[in-house]
């Protein structure tokens, strides 16, 4: 069993958990995630670190309640248990010394892309965020956040239909000034139809631009198949070849984005973070 | 239908005179095909004890012990037979358990007709002793008397070993060093023990109440079990080297599923058989909502491929409420690898098959869900390195079919968490680790088994490979 150490809201339906994990945090590194079960009967679900402390044996995440294993979660208390908790799985994200780099976070990525750009910051980059979030009641992190990025553009958009279109608005001006100041390297932890105009945007400038892809998953070792997907024309699995891919690499975001949709209809209860319609935000 | 191995039961020579050998092999009883369809509940029931008595005196305890050597961890078949004769179930059960610790699971899940049954004598006049469902009836025995009768162990070696995997090959090197004194710690990446058995096969094959108390067996030996723990992540091969464990057993299993790089494969609902398998056994989605899994799929089912992963997925398939299942198969019935007695079952349930044909395009509803495939028809060719026939194309053959979901079962290939981080551990071309006949691997103190040696074979097999490797462990751990 695994211990809860904290528990907060950090903005309506977004929570923040701390679990005591010694063998999990002793091993995270940026952008890797975790499988936690609640109990026997509960499913597997995957959620990417956004903190450890490996002299305490302690790891956090972020999530948001959108559905009946989430919504559960949320009910419970520090001092609760977690029956299962399995990690860090999948690849650590791609670290370097690129220059200027530009991260898109929303929902749970403004949290857990905090390990990656302490990472990139100390490898001497100069980091821009651009946060996106709904409105300003559901607006987290930005402390965080603000300690590894020399500048945030906040894009707060009340109405969902115009996510991806502000999102699309702030990195276009910084794409449109790059001859000034150019932008060596993208990465983006967020919605996946915002990560996919992300991706769209960067391609003409031929900006490399990583994606952290969040497909369902099951046993999240590569043993199932679930998170499949295809990248330059083969199949890569999410949990054991990512998660985070070259988007420009990354073909069939169509198909990509419907299976993440597979069973909305089952275990989405409300439709709160929404992006064209879309549950799956 | 069943006569290609000229091994089924052929009670019509019980009544020769000449001879005083029955040869009535009982049949078990089975859950009656238009019921089955709608449970998960266990197809064949097992024995009763008078059925049990019946069929174990039918065994003529031959001097030559032809049914042990077919056993791949060489039970000794006809002196468990014997006290069964004498109504000894329990000393019965003491003979199994020296040399297995999966009783209830071999009983089940072995393919006996290859094995000890057809080295069976018996077996010449067409009615080898039903083995597998004696072995079946012991275990279950033990289990509803609440006895369980202990191997005896050995005193503590004070030597170390980690098991990689919790599947067959794992727990039956676990229980095999353990029994001999040795202090075995088995690692498992998932949230149960049991490994294939919990996520595979099917409830109805082989109930998973059945492989826990087998685990749990396992574990009162001495066995200490680590669950959701990856080796390759949480510690690598080098980190269990280096800390307490004088060896390693390598079982990490399948690995991750070949699909048939076909266009459309990605589409919602074509499935890899691993998936619709997981969801099914072990998150027990057959169970939503009481289990938070679900696992979703349309009216017109389709399987690709011909092992018995496949005919398991069809069956769950037909017990998850699918109107019309098909198997979907390039060569023909005769090279199919599933047992027989799996291909048969299928078709008591309706499950329809389709030879000679594979898929080449998958066709979406517009919405990015499957709704038809495209398939060519194949005739077969000149044999391959496998010695069956290779299926050829038929040119301009093609046809489509419509389908609501589909579900790939067409092997692994294997996890490479641990072999890419163990540079020094010799794999093939495959990714397949590469053993010696005794199971040692090319990196020193290191043994593996099962299906990440083999590529993928059966649960017998592995266990083969575990009680092989585990001897070669034990020489090794005395030196």
């Amino acid at each position: 069993m695994f211990s809860i150490i904290a528990h907060e809201e950090l903005a309506p339906r977004v929570h923040r958990m701390r679990v005591r994990a010694p063998v999990v945090a002793a091993k995270a590194k940026p952008g890797q995630f975790i499988i936690l079960i609640i109990d026997e009967k509960g499913e597997r679900v995957p959620f990417t670190l956004s903190g450890w402390d490996e002299d305490a044996g302690l790891v956090d995440f972020v999530y948001i309640e959108v559905g009946k294993t989430t919504r559960r979660l949320a009910a419970l208390k520090v001092g609760d248990e977690v029956a299962h908790f399995v990690g860090p799985l999948g690849r650590p994200a791609e670290i370097g010394r690129f220059g200027n780099v530009v991260a898109v976070v929303s929902g749970y990525g403004i949290a857990a892309m905090v390990p990656v750009l302490r990472s990139m910051k100390e490898q001497g980059n100069h980091v821009t965020t651009i946060l996106q979030t709904p409105d300003r009641e559901r607006l987290f992190g930005e402390a965080d956040l603000q300690l590894f990025s020399d500048r945030i553009i906040p894009v707060i958009e009340p109405n969902g239909e115009e996510v991806t279109g502000s999102v699309t608005r702030s990195l276009r001006r910084l794409l449109a000034n790059s001859a000034r100041e150019p932008i060596h390297r993208v990465v983006a932890m967020a919605s996946l139809c915002i990560m996919r105009v992300v991706s769209e945007i960067t391609r003409p400038f031929a900006v490399k631009t990583m994606v952290h892809l969040t497909p369902l998953m099951v046993d999240g070792t590569g043993m199932c198949g679930a998170c499949r997907l295809s990248v330059n024309g083969n199949n890569r699995f999410a949990c054991v070849h990512g998660p985070e891919f070259d988007a420009h690499a990354v073909d069939g975001w169509e198909v990509m984005m419907a299976r993440r949709c597979t069973y909305a209809d089952e275990s989405v209860l409300q439709q709160g973070f929404q992006c064209r319609g879309c549950s799956q935000w | 239908m069943s006569e290609r191995n000229g091994q089924k039961a052929s009670s019509e020579d019980g009544g020769s005179k000449k001879s005083k050998i029955d040869l009535n092999r009982l049949e078990m009883p089975k859950q009656a095909p238009e019921v089955r369809r709608r449970n998960f509940d266990e197809v064949a029931t097992g024995y009763t004890y008078e059925m049990a008595m019946e069929e174990a005196k039918r065994c003529i305890q031959c001097k030559k012990r032809n049914c042990q050597q077919g056993c791949p961890v060489n039970i000794d078949i006809p002196d468990f037979i014997r006290l069964l004769q004498k109504g000894d179930i329990e000393g019965a059960s003491r003979v199994l358990k020296a040399k297995t610790s999966l009783p209830g699971i071999c009983g089940r899940v072995c393919p006996q007709e290859q094995q000890c049954e057809h080295a069976c004598t018996l077996n010449k006049k067409g009615a080898p002793i039903a083995i597998g469902r004696l072995e079946r009836f012991i275990a279950d025995w033990e289990r509803g008397e609440g006895i369980i009768s202990m191997a005896q162990i050995a005193p503590t070696s004070l030597k170390q070993v980690a098991v990689v995997g919790s599947g067959p090959s794992g727990l039956t090197v676990a229980s095999d060093l353990a029994i001999r004194g040795h202090r075995v710690t088995m690692f498992e990446a998932l949230h149960v023990a049991g490994g294939v058995l919990m996520y595979g096969i099917p409830e109805f094959r082989l109930p998973k109440e059945i492989v826990q108390r087998e685990v749990d067996y396992v574990a009162s030996l001495g066995v200490e079990i680590r669950l959701d723990t990856v080796i390759g992540i949480n510690y690598s091969l080098d980190e269990l080297l280096r800390s307490r464990y004088q060896a390693v057993y390598l079982a990490t299993g399948a690995g991750l599923p070949m699909f048939l790089g076909v266009p459309g494969e990605n589409l919602n609902l074509v499935y890899s058989a691993n998936e619709f398998l997981t969801r099914t056994n072990l998150m027990k989605a057959y169970l939503y909502p009481e289990y938070a899994t679900p696992v979703k799929m349309g009216g017109r089912v389709a399987i690709i491929g011909g092992g018995n992963v496949a005919m398991d997925s069809a069956r769950c398939a037909v017990r998850l409420g699918a109107s019309e299942v098909s198997v979907i198969y390039r060569r023909t019935r005769d090279e199919m690898p599933a047992r027989l007695e799996e291909v048969e079952n299928a078709e008591e349930e309706g499950i329809r098959f389709y030879f000679l044909c594979a898929p080449t395009a998958f066709i979406g509803d517009g919405r990015n869900n499957v709704a038809a495939m495209e398939l060519i028809r194949m005739r077969l060719g000149e044999p391959d390195s496998s010695g069956r026939r290779r299926p050829v194309p038929i040119p301009g053959s093609d046809y489509v079919m419509e389908v609501d979901t589909v579900v790939v079962s067409l092997g692994t290939t294997p996890n490479p968490l641990i072999s890419s981080t163990t540079p020094d551990l010799k794999t093939s071309r495959r990714g397949t680790v590469l053993v010696d006949d005794r199971g040692r691997t090319s990196k020193a103190r290191v043994w593996a088994g099962g299906d990440i040696v083999s590529g993928g074979a059966t649960v017998i097999s592995a266990m083969g490979e575990g009680r092989r490797a585990a001897s070669a462990m034990h020489q090794f751990l005395s030196e």
